[in-house]
């Protein structure tokens, strides 16, 4: 539980800072929207006399991207881009933090495993995405409210939100894993940003070329708005390969770090 | 009762430095002295103990416990002083120590005032503000604070002022008056030969001997130095047990060990003027080790 | 001269990275357009009848990108970001690395003056930029001039690779600047980033919000923007010469600052 106090203390201004990066970013967003859909009336009409591979390469879905959803997950790749920065920050810092800092000493000859250690860490960095979640939504639901023309499924609003808080766990298990693995990390943002736009990367590759095995690849790409939008549910198979990258991670993660060797300096 | 017991001890790091095959016990209530050259292994064997990192093979035992199975446990009662110290950023004394003590079930609140008070702590300051010797009294006051039934020092007393190591060492044997087990891992002989039971003497990651600082003492040689009215015969001393022979002019010095009697009777037969005979300090006693297979 | 080639060496390694992340994007970026392209339509048509703030979200601005030229420009942004968050990211941990390694007592009780050391610092992170620039000039020379069926391109790519180096610079020195100014240089990366994406953000907001036109002398992103310089015009003087000044002001205020600086141990 001190553990626990103490992690969430010290991650608690870069919480506060990632959730007002994401609001702004979600907000500047919205804020376009009354402009977008006066402009947009017109060439709705235009767009549907285009062909299918066309809009499917812009990723315009006809149905659904006029309205105020379809809007938003354009904003929310964004947001989930954030998003993936500070989970993925957060996971590398956990145990790399101590042996930068040298204080790994410290903890490690006070009477808990390191299993202990690993878990509370881990709960402080959950504890700290939900939270950045849970204002999140608050505040971008608001914000639909405030800038939709017409009424919108609240519902699949908050399915679309919460694909950020799933990119991010997938992030946090990955970070967790490298911080373990790695001897030493000198910087945690190089690492972090090298990975996510990596993935991010991988995720237009796959995209363009259409196959939907290479969705796999890149954590980006599990969480189909447009199919979220249709069906209002999730697809399966993402979610549960999401599960088990998270939890093959998570388990490989706990196994190495009791094992590891904790060098001086 | 032995409160650390270390058996066959090995950690290999590839084909380079580590410790092999180490074995010695510390005794409850006792000041067990650790001492070798940088790089011999003691912070590998120290390191060991606390499970921070894990043997190749070889085991050790802490109050008769596996040091790796039951680690958390064992920690219970470990206080632990590394030889340098670094502490999270961003947090006064008072918070780390508060921090440091919620491991422990137990008040310590107490005990880190009159801690602070004798190491002469300021408790709100940032640690990122202090120096050296002042963030090195903050992991004294952090090994201590719990009231260890064990005490692992580890080199700790570089950056600390002659006083503040004097006060140091008055609370280490205040401590081990109350009961605590103490082990001293230094490469400063003076400080161990004043805190000290018994030392194991480790070199290149084995250990060379372990003794009581007494019987370090009586065990070996005896220095003699002979004043004489003229310059003696080099082959005068020659007897099983004289080493490093030396005669220059009318003295002669020689370094000896074994039945004293037979060099007393071989002194008794000249004439000299002057006689001394020492007892060799650990320092030389630890060259000794050293230089014999160099 | 040895801190210099110190420095070179201990960046290779990150150097090399980041030129193949910029290859890779070039790679992404033309093999979604060869996607386009093939799709054989109209694209133009479509675009023409869209707004402004449509493309604006698109990202595709006032590109014509069915030229390889024209879906270069908006390629150009990203290599763009990912140059500038690279040099920002450089300038800031060249600076603050010593603190953080606790190397700088090693480095600075070596008899030269701490001008000297900056002068190889910021030489070495030079050179790293430059390479990195270079990098990405040949790449998009090679993969463009594969897809542009004989348009000239040179000309165009290198327009837009002279405007970023100027932005490289830029971001070098707000980096070493920060690194240099702030008391806890550690963070200086982090923070420097954070201004990046901020002038990135606000750079997108004029984009999408013509009222706001003003702000474009604070984001250097808006400086030497693609569509000015391969098809406006070239560089606009104006622009030139605060990027000249800037540059030169964060240079001077990199090198007084660290002189002046307590460093901490």
């Amino acid at each position: 539980m001190n553990i626990l106090l103490h992690e969430l203390k010290a991650y608690r201004k870069s919480t506060i800072i990632w959730t007002i990066s994401l609001i702004m970013v979600v907000a500047l967003f919205m804020s376009f929207y009354p402009s977008f859909t006066k402009d947009t009336e017109e060439f709705r009409k235009l767009l549907e006399g285009y062909p299918a591979a066309l809009r499917e390469a812009f990723g315009i879905n006809l149905d659904n991207f006029f309205s105020i959803l379809g809007f938003y997950c354009y904003g929310l790749s964004f947001v989930t881009l954030c998003g993936a920065i500070q989970a993925m920050n957060l996971g590398t810092s956990i145990v790399s933090k101590e042996v930068r800092e040298k204080t790994a000493d410290f903890l490690l000859t006070k009477p808990v495993t390191r299993t202990t250690v690993l878990t509370n860490k881990l709960l402080a960095a959950l504890i700290s995405i939900i939270l950045t979640n849970i204002v999140y939504l608050a505040a971008a639901t608001l914000l639909a409210y405030q800038v939709a023309t017409e009424d919108f499924n609240v519902s699949i609003f908050i399915l679309l939100s919460l694909t950020v808080l799933f990119v991010q766990l997938i992030f946090l298990a990955l970070g967790i894993i490298i911080s373990v693995i790695v001897q030493k990390i000198k910087s945690v943002l190089t690492v972090s940003l090298a990975t996510v736009f990596a993935f991010y990367f991988l995720g237009m590759f796959s995209s363009t070329s259409g196959e939907e095995a290479k969705r796999y690849l890149s954590p980006f790409k599990y969480f189909d708005t447009a199919y979220i939008i249709e069906k209002s549910s999730y697809e399966a198979s993402f979610l549960i390969i999401g599960g088990i990258v998270m939890i093959l991670a998570v388990g490989a993660s706990y196994f190495i770090y009791a094992k590891k060797d904790i060098h001086s300096v | 009762m032995n409160v650390i017991e270390i058996k066959n001890l090995t950690k290999t790091y590839g084909k380079a430095r580590g410790i092999s095959d180490i074995s010695f016990s510390v005794e409850e209530g006792e000041i067990f002295g650790f001492i070798g050259p940088n790089g011999a292994g003691k912070s590998t064997t120290i390191r060991t103990l606390l499970s921070l990192i894990y043997p190749t093979s070889g085991s050790a035992t802490i109050f008769g416990k596996d040091t790796v199975q039951f680690a958390p446990e064992i920690k219970k009662e470990i206080g632990y002083l590394p030889s340098e110290v670094f502490y999270y950023d961003n947090m006064k004394v008072k918070d780390l120590l508060n921090y440091s003590a919620s491991f422990y079930k137990k008040d310590c609140s107490k005990r880190i005032r009159e801690l602070a008070e004798i190491m002469d702590l300021d408790l709100n300051k940032k640690i990122d503000d202090l120096s050296l010797g002042n963030k090195k009294k903050v992991g004294i006051v952090q090994g201590l604070l719990h009231e260890p039934k064990l005490i692992i020092l580890d080199e700790p007393t570089s950056g600390l002022d002659p006083l503040m190591q004097q006060k140091f060492f008055e609370l280490l044997e205040e401590e081990n008056r109350k009961g605590a087990t103490i082990l001293f891992s230094s490469h400063i002989l003076t400080e161990v030969q004043r805190l000290c039971n018994r030392v194991a003497i480790i070199k290149e990651g084995k250990i060379v001997t372990v003794e009581k600082i007494s019987t370090l003492k009586e065990n070996t040689y005896k220095k003699f130095k002979v004043e004489t009215k003229s310059t003696l015969d080099p082959n005068y001393f020659n007897l099983a047990g004289v080493n490093k022979l030396e005669v220059k002019d009318n003295l002669t010095s020689f370094l000896f060990k074994g039945n004293i009697n037979e060099v007393m009777r071989k002194i008794a037969d000249i004439e000299i003027t002057n006689l001394w005979i020492e007892e060799p300090d650990l320092e030389e006693i630890f060259m000794h080790y050293y230089e014999k297979e160099a | 001269m040895n801190i210099f080639l110190k420095e070179l060496k201990s960046h290779r390694k990150s150097l090399v990275f980041w030129s193949i992340g910029v290859f890779l994007m070039v790679v992404s970026g033309m093999f979604k357009y060869e996607s386009l392209s093939s799709s054989g339509q109209p694209m133009n048509e479509m675009l023409e009848g869209m707004p402004k703030s449509m493309l604006a979200v698109l990202g595709i601005g006032e590109f014509d990108i069915s030229t390889a030229t024209g879906y270069y420009g908006l390629l150009f942004i990203y290599l763009l970001l990912m140059a500038t968050i690279h040099a920002a990211m450089l300038g800031a941990t060249i600076i603050a690395k010593e603190e953080r390694d606790k190397t700088s007592e090693f480095l600075f009780v070596k008899p030269v003056s701490r001008n000297g050391i900056i002068t190889a610092k910021l030489a070495a992170a030079f050179v790293n930029i430059l390479i990195l620039n270079i990098v990405t000039f040949v790449s998009s020379l090679v993969l463009v001039g594969k897809y542009s069926n004989g348009e000239v391109v040179t000309g165009d790519i290198v327009v837009t690779m002279a405007g970023m180096f100027i932005l490289q610079l830029l971001f070098m020195v707000i980096g070493s600047s920060l690194a240099a100014v702030k008391r806890k240089s550690k963070t200086a990366a982090s923070l420097a980033t954070g201004v990046l994406l901020l002038t990135y953000v606000i750079s997108v907001a004029i984009d999408l919000n013509e009222n706001i036109e003003g702000f474009k002398y604070f984001t250097p992103f808006k400086y030497f923007e693609a569509k000015n310089v391969m098809f406006g015009g070239g560089f606009e003087f104006t622009f030139v010469l605060l990027s000249g000044v800037l540059i030169a002001a964060l240079t001077v205020v990199t090198f007084i600052f660290y002189k002046k600086r307590d460093l901490n141990v």
